[in-house]
């Protein structure tokens, strides 16, 4: 069966210091893939290289069976994968709204802009109430969700989000994972960077657990939820 | 809206007003006619830089090689016949139109790769560095550029400051309303974005090389037709008076005094400075520096992000 993302034997470095080490991954259309791990494990910098932010030493990324090695970022953007980076990424100069007409920016994407919006105002209605506002003004949760509908805009084939419940309330995180839960529900194929490992596991079909720079595990979400050894690595469990 | 109507309304009467002026008996020969002019020529480098650095976040240090490459292209379309034996360069649609392609060309060449490989800082210190590189290669050019004094073009042709006035107020606010368009535009919204934030920019599909370059290109030929322009009323191009450094400072002065990234920043900011500047020299003439520094620095203390934004303090 062909992976509608595949990694290959990855190596990434962050100027001299090497960040990933042989990595192998897969993302197949329609699922949930969780990519999970302790701060520095590496997960962002596997995000930033699928996305074109990075150069790979080694290894292959291949998304719908063409290479993404040495593709721009914005030509990735445009093949269908949009990225919500730690942080968010947003234009906090520019307003609700013109964050997210440059969620629209690709030609291909235009024409559709109006119905996308229609949907991402029916997710998010507290974006609708402050589109004329400065996207700095927002709390941190409407700023993820901007983030977030700034990606689907595009109608990506994939979405990554890094970290999407960082620093946000629990009752936020909540809604985070309830909003990731009802995505899925529509198609959306998303690989999801997380910290709080029970709740990516819980959200995802597979998952991958980094740890410094080299996958550890992977398998089931499910099985890996059970596994002893994530239970007490990762979620303080007592032996 | 209705506010943006009436600045737009009334922008509209200010610049129709101001191109009748020249029509009352007796205003050419004024000293305000002069410093009218020279309000637009510091207009249009303002607005220049203000769309590089202001809308697009890139801190161009080179602008005085762009005003003398404007400039020089002038002189040397006379000195050395470039359109012709026969050619006139003196208001000559062609040579300004050159002398703003010359500099955006240069812009081209040398933004390339200063924009694909350096950031922030480093890119300024390298437009820097291309100025330098500019002026010693005029004042190093020989008899072809004249070196180090220039090339004196014939001053015959000047019957009055009449036309250098309307071609300034023309590309001044020709300039301001290129600029206004573009900030409703997707090219605007697209460096908005990449000064905000080029990594996400370019993760939503913006091409954030090929934007920098077009604002570093059109600033660029702005601020080349400026040169021209100043060369139509000076008759002598030199290193001096054309490469001098003073020639990106000012447009840095003016857009930050009046308010850098946003559309009337810039005019205010050249008002302010040509004002400023003028008087000061006239009142004060051996203190006018201090004078204007003072100007400067008060002005940076008390409306940190310039004139413009200062009534919009308070608001969301």
């Amino acid at each position: 069966m062909n992976h509608l993302l595949e990694i290959k034997d990855l190596s990434v470095a962050y100027g001299d210091v090497q960040a990933l080490w042989d990595v192998s991954a897969h993302v197949d259309e329609g699922t949930v893939v969780s990519v999970v791990g302790a701060n520095g494990a590496g997960k962002s910098t596997l995000m930033r290289a699928i996305s074109g932010l990075l150069e790979p030493l080694s290894g292959d990324i291949l998304f719908r069976g063409e290479t993404l090695v040495g593709v721009p970022a914005q030509e990735i953007t445009a093949r269908g994968i949009s990225h919500v980076p730690e942080g968010r990424g947003l234009f906090t100069q520019l307003t609700v709204q013109e964050n997210l007409e440059l969620g629209a920016y690709l030609a291909h994407v235009r024409p559709h802009f109006a119905a996308s919006l229609d949907h991402v105002f029916t997710l998010f209605p507290k974006l609708k109430e402050r589109r004329g506002q400065k996207a700095g003004s927002l709390s941190g949760g409407e700023q993820q969700m901007l983030a977030i509908g700034r990606a689907l805009i595009a109608r990506p084939k994939l979405l990554i989000l890094d970290e999407p419940s960082l620093g946000l309330s629990p009752l936020v995180v909540r809604q985070m994972f309830e909003l990731i839960a009802r995505l899925h529900d529509e198609g959306v194929t998303l690989l999801l960077v997380e910290q709080n490992i029970r709740q990516a596991l819980k959200a995802a079909d597979r998952a991958y657990v980094l740890q410094t720079g080299h996958v550890a595990m992977q398998g089931e979400a499910a099985a890996l939820l059970e596994n002893p050894q994530v239970q007490k690595t990762y979620m303080g469990a007592l032996d | 809206m209705t506010r943006e109507k009436r600045i737009i309304g009334l922008s509209a009467i200010i610049v129709a007003a101001l191109a009748l002026l020249p029509f009352v008996p007796g205003a050419a020969d004024s000293y305000l006619f002069f410093l009218l002019y020279l309000f637009f020529l510091y207009t249009i480098i303002g607005q220049a830089w203000n769309l590089v650095a202001g809308y697009t976040g890139q801190i161009s240090l080179g602008q005085h090689a762009f005003f003398g490459l404007g400039a020089y292209t002038a002189a040397l379309v006379w000195s050395r016949g470039l359109f012709g034996a026969e050619h006139v360069y003196y208001f000559d649609p062609l040579t300004l139109i050159a002398s703003g392609l010359v500099a955006a060309a240069f812009a081209l060449v040398i933004g390339f790769p200063l924009l694909s490989k350096l950031r922030g800082d480093y890119f300024a210190l390298g437009t820097l560095g291309f100025g330098e590189i500019v002026r010693v290669a005029f004042v190093k050019g020989g008899s072809y550029t004249g070196g180090p004094f220039g090339i004196v073009l014939p001053s015959s042709l000047y019957e009055s400051l009449r036309p250098h006035y309307w071609l300034g107020l023309g590309l001044a606010a020709g300039l301001t309303l290129l600029i206004f368009w573009i900030r409703r535009s997707s090219l605007g919204l697209a460096l908005v974005a990449i000064r905000d934030d080029e990594m996400a920019a370019s993760s939503n599909g913006v091409n954030v090389l090929k934007y920098k370059l077009v604002a570093f290109a059109l600033g660029a030929f702005f601020t080349g037709m400026a040169g021209c322009l100043q060369a139509y009323y000076l008759f002598h191009v030199s290193p001096e008076g054309f490469l001098n450094l003073n020639w990106t400072l000012y447009p840095i002065l003016i857009a930050v005094i009046g308010g850098s990234g946003t559309v009337l920043g810039p005019v205010i900011g050249a008002l302010a400075v040509t004002v400023v500047f003028s008087y000061a020299n006239i009142f004060f003439p051996e203190l006018h520096p201090i004078f204007s520094g003072l100007a400067i620095i008060l002005v940076m203390l008390f409306m940190p992000n310039g004139i413009m934004r200062l009534r919009f303090r308070g608001r969301a």
